[in-house]
Order: C-alpha cells, then sequence, then structure tokens
C-alpha cells in the first residue's frame, strides 16, 4: 500500500512542471546569480586601490618600496595622478633621514575606513624597505643583526593570529549562496506538497483514501517519503552546482571542508523540517491558493530571518538573535559548518536535532489536525 | 445487510440525525430520499465509517460499526458525489492506485474495467475524459474492492442524459453480483428506475420506507387529485390548487369538490387516487418543493 502511495505522489510531483521549476531550477539559477554577484563583496583579497606614486628621494629603498607596491595585488599603480584614488610621495632624503614622512593624498570620495586599510597597507611595503636598508647598514658591523633584521616579516598576516568568535570562518560567495539557496529550495516543497494535499482534500480523495482503511499515519508517511527523496536530489544537485558550474563563471567554486555523513545529516534534519511545515501549511490551509500564498510568504520570512537572503555575520546582533529562531537558520549554520570548517557528523548534531524537532512537532500537530478534519468530514 | 437502530448525529445544537432507524435488506438497491440537509450524506458518511455518531447502533453485514469499522470498511464502498480520483494521472495509474491499496484482485480488477465500459480509457489521462466518462471512473474505483455494499451519493450529478442512463444500466448490474446498493439522487425517476425499497428522510427522521411498488400503490395514501378543463372560475372557488388544472382533495372531501365544479360547469377530465409518481409522493410527504 505505501508503495503505490509513494508512487503516486512522485507521479504527480513530476508531472508538475512549475513544481519542479520551483525546486529544482529556481535555486540553482539564485545559487548561480547569488554567488557571482556577491563575489566581490565576499572577498578580502580583492581590496584594490588605484595610486600614483612620486619618488623624490630616487634612492634604493625608495625604489624597493615601489618594486613592493608594483608586486602587491592589492595596488593598481598608475601614471594619472589626476584619476588616481591616492597619491604617494616619497620626499626627498627619505632614506637617510629616518623622521621624514611619506606623505599621502587622498581623493574626496574615500572613505575613512579605506584610507585606513591603505595606510595599513602601504606601512607592510615601508616598513619591509626601512628593515632591509637598516639591515645594509649594519652589515659591516654585526652579521647577526644584519640577518635578523632582514628576516623580520612586518606583514599583518605574521604580525596577527586572528581568532573569530566560535572558530567561525567567514565564508566566500559561494560557500554563502549553496546552503542559503539549498535550504531555501528544500522548503519550497511547501508549495506543490500543499497544493497536491488541498486538491486531495477537495477532491475528496483523502476521504475515499480513508474509506479504505487508509491511515492518517499511512497518509503522512507516504507523503512524506517523496519530499525527502526530492529534497536530498536537491542537495546534490545544488552542491554539483557549487562545485563545477559556479567556477565556470569566474567565481570560487564551492569547497567541502567537512565529512559527507555531516551533509547527510544536515540534509536528512532541514527535510524534516521542511515536510513538517508543508505538511502543518497543507493541512490548515482550506484552498490551494491559500496554501501556496502563506506557504510562499512564510518560506520568504523565514529565509529573511534566517541568513537566507542577507548573510547572517552582516546582521546586527539583535538580528543575528531572531535569526536563531528560523529553522532556515539552523540548517545553514550546519551546512556552512561543513563546508568551511572541518565539521564532522557530531559536531553538527546539534543543528540536526533541532531541525528534527521541529519537523517532528510539526508533523504530530499535522496529523492531529487532519485525524481532527477528517472525523468532521474534511 | 445493515440495520440502523435509533442512530442520532448532532453537529452542534443541530440534530443532523434523530433517532433514525431503517433496514436494509442484502441485494436489494435501496433508495434514499431526501432534500438538501435532510440527513443523507451524514448517514452515509456514518455508514462508511467516515464519520462517528453520537447514539444508537449500526450494524453492517453483522459487524457493529462501533467495533468493527475497518473490517465493514474493507466491505463496503462509496461512490462520492465529487469525483475522487487524480486528474494528472491516467485511467489506469488511477485504477491501479486505489487496486493496491485495497489488494484488489486481478479478476476485480477486470471487473471494474468492464463493467463500467474503460477498457479503450485506460492510456487516457483523467482530466481529459467527458464528464461521463469521469463519472465511470469514479464509480469503477468503487468496485475494485469487491464490496458486499456499495453507496452512491448522487452519482448522476452533472452527466448527460446518454451517460446518465449507462451508469443506471451498469448499477443495476451489480444486483446479478449479489452488491447491496444504496443510492441518493435529487433526480425521483432514476430511484423509481433502479430502486426496490425506498427510505424518505426528512430533518434527520426518517418518514416513511417501503418497497416502491408499495409507496406508489393507492394504499399509501388517501390524497386524492382531481384533474378538470380550464376555467377561470376554478380561481375564485375555496380548492387546493396544485397547478391551474389540479385540484388536490382526499376522500372524505371528494363528494363535496365533485359537486362544486359541477354546480361551476368545470367538466372534470380525471380523478387519480394517490401518489401519480414518487416525487409526488415525496412531496406529499415532506412538504418540500426543491427535492
Amino acid at each position: 500500500m505505501l508503495r503505490a502511495m509513494i508512487k503516486k505522489e512522485l507521479l504527480l510531483v513530476f508531472r508538475d512542471k512549475h513544481a519542479l521549476m520551483a525546486l529544482f531550477v529556481m535555486p540553482a539559477i539564485f545559487i548561480l546569480i547569488m554567488s557571482v554577484a556577491m563575489r566581490d563583496q565576499f572577498s578580502v583579497k580583492n581590496i584594490e586601490f588605484t595610486l600614483y606614486v612620486k619618488d623624490s628621494d630616487k634612492t634604493e629603498m625608495s625604489r624597493e618600496i615601489l618594486s613592493f607596491l608594483k608586486e602587491d595585488k592589492n595596488f593598481l599603480l598608475t601614471d594619472d595622478k589626476t584619476n588616481a584614488e591616492f597619491v604617494v610621495v616619497i620626499p626627498k632624503r627619505y632614506e637617510k633621514n629616518s623622521k621624514k614622512k611619506v606623505s599621502i593624498n587622498v581623493q574626496n570620495s574615500i572613505k575613512n575606513d579605506q584610507i585606513e586599510a591603505f595606510k595599513s597597507m602601504l606601512s607592510e611595503h615601508i616598513l619591509k624597505a626601512r628593515f632591509n636598508f637598516m639591515s645594509q647598514s649594519v652589515k659591516e658591523y654585526s652579521m647577526k643583526a644584519s640577518r635578523t633584521l632582514s628576516s623580520l616579516d612586518v606583514a599583518t598576516d605574521a604580525l596577527y593570529k586572528v581568532k573569530y568568535n566560535n572558530s567561525k570562518v567567514l565564508p566566500n560567495a559561494t560557500q554563502q549562496s549553496v546552503p542559503a539557496w539549498i535550504v531555501f529550495g528544500m522548503f519550497f516543497i511547501i508549495i506543490p506538497m500543499s497544493t497536491i494535499y488541498v486538491n486531495e482534500r477537495k477532491q475528496n480523495t483523502l476521504t475515499r483514501l480513508n474509506s479504505m482503511n487508509v491511515s492518517v499515519l499511512a497518509m503522512t508517511f507516504s507523503k512524506s517519503v517523496p519530499y525527502f527523496l526530492i529534497n536530498q536530489v536537491q542537495v546534490w544537485i545544488m552542491i554539483a552546482v557549487g562545485v563545477y558550474l559556479v567556477p565556470f563563471f569566474d567565481t570560487p567554486a564551492l569547497s567541502i571542508n567537512g565529512s559527507v555523513f555531516a551533509i547527510f545529516e544536515i540534509a536528512t534534519g532541514l527535510s524534516i523540517a521542511a515536510i513538517g511545515l508543508s505538511t502543518l501549511i497543507a493541512v490548515s490551509a482550506s484552498s490551494s491558493e491559500q496554501a501556496t500564498t502563506i506557504g510562499g510568504i512564510s518560506n520568504i520570512l523565514l529565509g529573511a530571518i534566517g541568513g537566507v537572503m542577507v548573510p547572517k555575520f552582516i546582521m546586527p546582533e539583535s538580528m543575528q538573535k531572531l535569526a536563531e529562531l528560523s529553522p532556515m537558520s539552523w540548517g545553514l549554520d550546519g551546512f556552512l559548518d561543513i563546508f568551511l570548517t572541518a565539521a564532522t557528523a557530531t559536531s553538527v548534531f546539534e543543528d540536526f536535532a533541532k531541525l528534527l524537532t521541529f519537523g517532528l512537532v510539526a508533523l504530530i500537530i499535522s496529523m492531529i489536525i487532519l485525524q481532527i478534519r477528517i472525523k468532521k468530514g474534511l | 445487510m445493515v440495520k440502523i437502530s435509533n442512530l442520532t448525529k448532532t453537529y452542534g445544537d443541530k440534530k443532523a440525525l434523530d433517532n433514525l432507524s431503517l433496514e436494509i435488506k442484502k441485494g436489494s438497491v435501496f433508495g434514499l430520499l431526501g432534500v438538501n440537509g435532510a440527513g443523507k450524506t451524514t448517514l452515509l458518511s456514518i455508514l462508511n465509517g467516515l464519520i462517528d455518531f453520537d447514539e444508537g447502533s449500526v450494524a453492517v453485514d453483522g459487524l457493529s460499526l462501533r467495533d468493527e469499522k475497518r473490517a465493514i470498511k474493507s466491505r463496503s464502498s462509496i461512490i462520492p458525489q465529487h469525483l475522487a480520483f487524480y486528474e494528472n494521472l491516467s485511467v489506469k495509474e488511477n485504477l491501479d492506485f486505489f487496486a493496491s491499496i485495497q489488494n484488489a484482485t486481478k479478476q476485480d480488477y477486470e471487473k471494474a474495467i468492464k463493467v463500467n465500459s474503460l477498457e479503450l480509457l485506460l492510456p487516457q489521462k483523467a482530466s481529459t475524459l467527458s464528464g461521463g466518462q469521469k463519472r465511470r471512473l469514479n464509480i469503477a474505483i468503487g468496485l475494485l474492492n469487491n464490496p458486499k455494499i456499495i453507496y452512491f451519493d448522487e452519482p448522476t450529478v452533472g452527466v448527460d442524459p446518454k451517460s446518465r442512463n449507462e451508469i443506471l444500466d451498469s448499477i443495476k448490474e451489480y444486483k446479478k453480483f449479489g452488491i447491496t446498493v444504496v443510492y441518493t439522487s435529487h433526480y425521483m425517476n432514476e430511484i423509481e428506475k433502479i430502486c426496490d425499497e425506498v427510505a424518505i428522510i426528512s430533518n434527520g427522521k426518517l418518514i416513511e420506507q417501503d418497497t416502491l411498488e408499495n409507496l406508489l400503490s393507492n394504499r399509501v395514501s388517501d390524497k386524492i387529485t382531481v384533474e378538470v378543463m380550464p376555467r377561470d372560475v376554478l380561481q375564485t372557488l375555496s380548492l387546493e390548487l396544485l397547478e391551474p388544472t389540479l385540484i388536490r382533495t382526499d376522500a372524505i372531501k371528494l363528494f363535496e369538490t365533485i359537486e362544486l365544479l359541477n354546480a361551476n360547469d368545470v367538466p372534470i377530465k380525471q380523478i387519480r387516487y394517490g401518489s401519480t409518481n414518487l416525487e409526488k409522493h415525496f412531496l406529499d410527504l415532506t412538504g418540500e418543493s426543491d427535492a
């Protein structure tokens, strides 16, 4: 009996072209668009300043500074002084007089945080050149002191070891987009599931099934299995889009650092949560229009709150706390941990447990509502 | 086959069924008549185990509905008024699905197709069927479990006359298989055509139950109708006019009525005793006009 019901549900879903578009094509397109669109916003390596350098000193040290700046991909040296964001002037006698300052002329449109970033990055090269000059100067007196000075690394990455709160690593555009739209796409089963459910109720097929001794538990289970399978297929298709398709658009490919089993775990939890919510909406709605509207709105709201549309790490703290209420956020956190860190099935268990609990509670409430509606003649 | 005793079902303050008792004989085609809201659908839903009842008892094929609902469900089938199948599946896919749900035998599966003449429609998508073909599919699904009793809830609503006759003919066939049929319809002529016995219910109460023959015979009603030639004076006389030329009276007043008509030169065409058909009898009993 269950096999027949599962087969029937799969036939109905796969004959609904709009549902298939919403479940598979829509999230894949979102992944592509959002990964490419946010590529630069999420990349910390791609800060690029155009600068014009006037070397008034013309010494070995000033030439070394110039050479370091040319090698640094964050700087784009230009000969066009008027259009440069920064004009850097190395004054005369800069090498000889350590009290001399490099002057920076900044265009009005440049913001303070950009100026600070520019100064910090420029300092690395000036200091490196100065240390190299000092190393050469002390060489004839002390080889050891010379070696020490030349080995000094003043790059910020060498000076600071940054640890993020809760060991969170910031994702790149693909790492953010893929899990976000996987989660959103999985919850989109609300639309086909509730439409089929409401139609069955309206067309009395559920009553007919009930008259054929099909229990509410069997109805719910047989509807859940096909959508669980669809969700699992969705996850792997979207991951494949992130790994293989996104790089074609000059955007970093999705890298998976955690375990595959952990992906299965979070995908299972998410699917049960999505099925629970979808079933709850389907049994509560009185028409397919109502189900589609409520389903669509709740999906968008949960997505907006849960960090799908706007990444959680750029939200203010109060919004981040609010995000914790959305099951989409639990799933997203789980996937981000798997993609960014070497998360195992054990380390994402908390997210899985929350999703599983949410889904099972929603399913139990749905079955109670359906039982009541059947008793009342639907 | 079905024994209903003192059945009561209430929805809030409204009694949908009020102390209803009736019996349905095995192998009969039983007509259930009543206007909208009379309690027909509630009764069918209870008999199918779809909804619970408050008081009374129901036995189907010797089994108590309260205690053996699942067993009763597997022996019965309901043909709902609304088309209860999947429009996006083919006729065959629908039949296969409902057959699997009920563990139908190959023999019953083929019988359901044959009786409802669905052989050539099997590959067709259900949504593309005509109204009559959809009704036949709806009925075929109900036959898949080889039921001992089958309930038809107004199965010919919105069906063209040709398809209606085909459906009625197929229902007559079930009698050959020994299936008990309970049939509700708004169309009295359908009940007259196929039913052996009829129950009339109104406001959840049984008004009358008898064989169709008895209901239509003279003895069930003392009402008499007098058909006369059209005359203007009829409107001024104190007579109960059913139609401009049809007067209703009874045995006691008949002589008085004839005298009055003669006195006013109204020629009498014919005098009919009892109800002329089931519809008139139904209206007599329930006082309703929208059935």
